[in-house]
């Protein structure tokens, strides 16, 4: 009879302890966050890789150690590169480049940044094994860079084997770390306990679940070109991973969180319609299109390369299937890139001509076709089917796991795919070098699907590389987008934009084609 | 005796474990894919040979096939299952890190689905064919076909996003400061006496134990309406009613202990299908376990971290199901191991 109550007692206690937890959950699911001052909360999509930036290839990675750490340079919401760290930066010669370092920058322990800080930030990532051992999986973002030198303790040199025109614009993805400190620990501890000259402090966290960062009341402003100059607006931040798509949107609907990436274009219209959520929008910067082998029969005739361009109406494919949330590439390269040509117009959707050109390069019955692709582009190729299909071609889509598709690619066995390729930078080096230069094992050309090996294009593209003066190297690319026009080792499609949303009491924050957040000038109004 | 036997059972499983671990080691190996260190640059143009090949040695790619083998076996003895390739921390560490959080949320839609289908399996039996009996039947239908990922889509939005009653993601918010000693933060909170982070685990359980248990919820009241019903016709519990017991006792002391024996069974096999397919309901949920961990190092490629959850959650279902053959022992000595 005693062991019944007991048994009772037990089940009444955990029922009212759920029940209990549930019922002060009533009062504000967001309370428990609410420390003193300002707390910010943004969902992330995926776990965290590690808080040492130099052991990460990953953009979520990146958005939370941009907030903890600082850069020599940044960019601002429109890409542009300005001074952050660095006072000035000027080119010596096409290989070398030297910085001056701004006075009075500290580290979140309080020690100063000087140039040894810098020239040892480098110098871990391009030397082998220089991680406790492993080596960084960053050195390939810094190209052909062979050391940096410390000229005083304000200056650095940075060396480069051969020139590199990218530079400036890649060196945004590079944050300064302490020395003494790394030197002091070792690289094992400082990922567990990071410090920077960023914002905000690493407080506590988890890459699984949550990171907790704390306002660095200290820190020297950020760049003067991204107002407002100072410490950070609010008091506290927390990056929550929420991988799921509707959970993290039901997050910021609930209000237990501020902001979200990655909103699918097909949810827009309804978080449209709630009047505490905002959603923002901004050039991405990953190119989308269906590459033709040009070595493979029938797109080794450019006829049936340029035909696939007219079949295909991909303005009507951005209105249907994208929800409008995309640009249109005439070329190769995004709208609004570096170097990007304006004069070309792009192939109009015309069946008739492409039926024309088909039957000009002897197949006046069309062919039949496998495209492949991964799930994720599975929409987009299908409508490209179809519309192939009222040409003609006897279009079928296959999607593969893009593991087992790849080497089949990299082997030339395939004859059409949709994909997409980034291009961080947006500036045409990054997409066009992995697109379209003549493949060289896994060195050069390595997302060449369409194995398109142009004499011309490559010894242009050469000159890209060497050229420093903004002027002329736009001009080169506009010649080798023209170039890649004309012998279409694509069917040109889009670009899609970044969509990002939060919630009305979120202030000055706009998302970044490179979908990165930066939240030292983010403001939260009072609800 | 049954000790002996218990042994034995577990000396059993040692080589299926192997077998399991070569089978999924050559699985990884022999499929069709991209070469890892490939997927490891990701999108860089001008990667260097040199960086490519140091990789390819940090991992002992550059070996043949069995050497690699040879390699990953005399880990997994070690109780070493690899580095993660894209984390860089040794696999063992992270899925330690992650297990507590998958055996917590377990634990929780286990309570869960027997704390809703054991009152609701006896009150249909005992009243069959009433209202309630056909009114809970219904749902448990229901219960059953509703998949897991999209009931607790359902529950966020109703509980979370519109009602505000239960947080919508996560585990326990860091800002309450639950000073870990065992990983499972419910057992953590009291021992620290941390009420305010009791309290707040516990909601956060709450959906996806929920979501987790529901079906198997439906499965248990089933089953247990069905041999309450079988038991409840027995002479035995004439005989008991005619001893002039009250109907409480009928019921809970001689036809529930008996018609348990199939559930218990059931409930076990459930416990190591809880531990191993709710990568799912983790991933919906942003649970920090072992199942989002899983999903995300596919979605990465991530081949040693898959490699080696796979082994665990092996090892977890065959620990399942030797755990439900024990209990069985125990529960209805008629039967031996």
């Amino acid at each position: 009879m005693a062991r019944r109550w007991l048994v009772a007692a037990f089940v009444f206690t955990l029922v009212a302890a759920l029940l209990g937890g549930a019922l002060s959950g009533c009062t504000s699911p967001t309370a428990e966050v609410e420390e003193e001052g300002k707390t910010l909360v943004v969902g992330l999509r995926q776990s965290v890789l590690t808080l040492d930036p130099a052991m990460h290839r990953d953009r979520v990675t990146e958005t939370v150690l941009r907030n903890i750490f600082d850069g020599l340079v940044t960019r601002t919401t429109d890409m542009e590169i300005v001074p952050e760290i660095a006072e000035s930066y000027t080119q010596l010669s096409p290989t070398e480049w030297e910085f001056k370092i701004r006075q009075g920058i500290t580290f979140h322990n309080g020690d100063p940044l000087t140039a040894d800080d810098v020239e040892f930030t480098f110098m871990r990532i391009i030397t082998e094994g220089a991680v406790d051992g492993q080596s960084s999986p960053r050195a390939g973002l810094l190209g052909p860079l062979e050391k940096v030198e410390k000229i005083d303790d304000y200056t650095v040199r940075f060396i480069f084997s051969e020139p590199w025109p990218v530079f400036l614009r890649m060196l945004p993805h590079q944050q300064i770390v302490p020395k003494k400190y790394i030197e002091e620990h070792g690289s094992a501890y400082f990922a567990e306990h990071p410090i920077g000259c960023g914002p905000f402090k690493f407080v506590k966290g988890s890459l699984e679940e949550e990171i907790v960062l704390e306002r660095f009341d200290d820190y020297y402003g950020g760049s003067p070109e991204l107002p407002p100059v100072g410490p950070a607006q609010v008091d506290t931040v927390i990056f929550k991973i929420i991988p799921e798509t509707a959970t993290r949107i039901a997050a910021l609907q609930a209000g237990d969180v501020h902001i979200i990436q990655s909103v699918p274009p097909h949810l827009v219209p309804e978080l449209e319609k709630d009047p505490n959520v905002v959603v923002k929008s901004c050039i991405g910067t990953r190119a989308y299109a269906m590459d033709l082998n040009t070595k493979l029969e029938p797109f080794d005739n450019v006829l049936v390369r340029q035909a696939m361009n007219y079949a295909v109406d991909m303005d009507e494919i951005i209105e249907t299937i994208l929800g409008g949330y995309a640009v249109r590439c005439p070329g190769p390269a995004i709208p609004g890139s570096f170097g990007y040509h304006e004069g070309l117009p792009g192939y109009e959707y015309n069946p008739e001509k492409a039926k024309e050109l088909l039957a000009e390069a002897g197949y006046p019955d069309g062919f039949s076709l496998v495209i492949d692709t991964d799930e994720e582009m599975k929409d987009v190729t299908e409508a490209i089917a179809q519309q192939l299909q009222r040409v003609g071609i006897d279009a079928t889509v296959r999607v593969w796991d893009w593991g087992v598709l790849k080497p089949l690619l990299d082997a030339g066995e395939r004859k059409a795919v949709v994909s997409s390729w980034g291009n961080s930078t947006l500036e045409p080096y990054d997409l066009f070098e992995p697109k379209f230069v003549t493949r060289q094992g896994d060195v050069l050309g390595r997302g060449n699907y369409s194995h398109y090996s142009n004499p011309e294009f490559d010894e242009l593209f050469a000159r890209v590389s060497v050229t420093i003066d903004d002027e002329e190297r736009a001009s080169i690319y506009r010649q080798l987008q023209e170039i890649l026009y004309e012998d279409c080792p694509q069917v040109f499609g889009y670009s899609t934009m970044e969509l990002e949303a939060c919630s009305v009491l979120v202030e000055n924050w706009e998302p970044s084609p490179d979908s990165r957040i930066n939240l030292h000038d983010v403001g939260l109004k009072d609800n | 005796m049954k000790l002996a036997r218990i042994l034995e059972r577990i000396l059993v499983s040692i080589p299926i474990m192997l077998g399991i671990a070569i089978i999924v080691f050559l699985f990884m190996r022999l499929t069709p894919g991209a070469d890892p260190v490939d997927l490891m640059m990701g999108e860089a143009g001008h990667v260097s040979e040199q960086e490519m090949e140091a990789l390819r040695q940090e991992f002992h790619l550059d070996k043949p096939i069995h050497i690699q083998l040879y390699h990953f076996l005399s880990g997994c003895l070690r109780g070493d299952l690899g580095t993660s390739y894209i984390k860089r921390k040794p696999v063992t560490t992270l899925i330690l890190e992650c297990l507590p959080a998958t055996i917590e949320l377990a634990l929780g839609a286990l309570f869960i689905a027997l704390l809703i289908s054991v009152p609701i399996g006896i009150i249909s039996a005992v009243k069959q064919y009433s209202f309630i009996d056909r009114a809970s039947m219904t749902a448990a239908f229901f219960g059953i076909s509703m998949p897991p990922f999209w009931l607790g889509i359902i529950l966020i939005i109703v509980f979370s996003a519109s009602l505000g009653l239960f947080p919508s993601h996560g585990r326990l918010p860091f800002t309450v400061g639950l000073e870990t000693i065992t990983g499972f933060y419910v057992l953590d909170s009291i021992l620290t006496r941390n009420w305010a982070a009791l309290a707040s685990t516990l909601q956060h359980l709450f959906l996806p134990s929920l979501a987790l248990g529901a079906a198997t919820a439906a499965t248990v009241a089933r089953m247990i309406r069905s041999s309450m019903l079988e038991v409840l016709r027995q002479d035995y519990i004439v005989l008991a009613r005619a001893k002039g017991l009250t109907e409480y006792r009928v019921i809970v002391k001689h036809a529930l202990r008996n018609a348990l024996i199939p559930t218990v069974t059931i409930v076990a096999l459930q416990l190591g299908v809880f531990l191993g397919g709710n990568m799912i309901v983790e991933t919906v949920f942003g649970w920090p376990g072992l199942g989002r961990l899983v999903v995300d190092a596919i979605q990465r490629r991530d081949f040693p971290l898959v490699q080696g959850a796979v082994i665990i959650y092996a090892f977890t279902f065959v620990m399942a199901n030797l755990l439900a053959d024990i209990i069985y022992t125990f529960v209805n000595p008629k039967i031996e191991l």
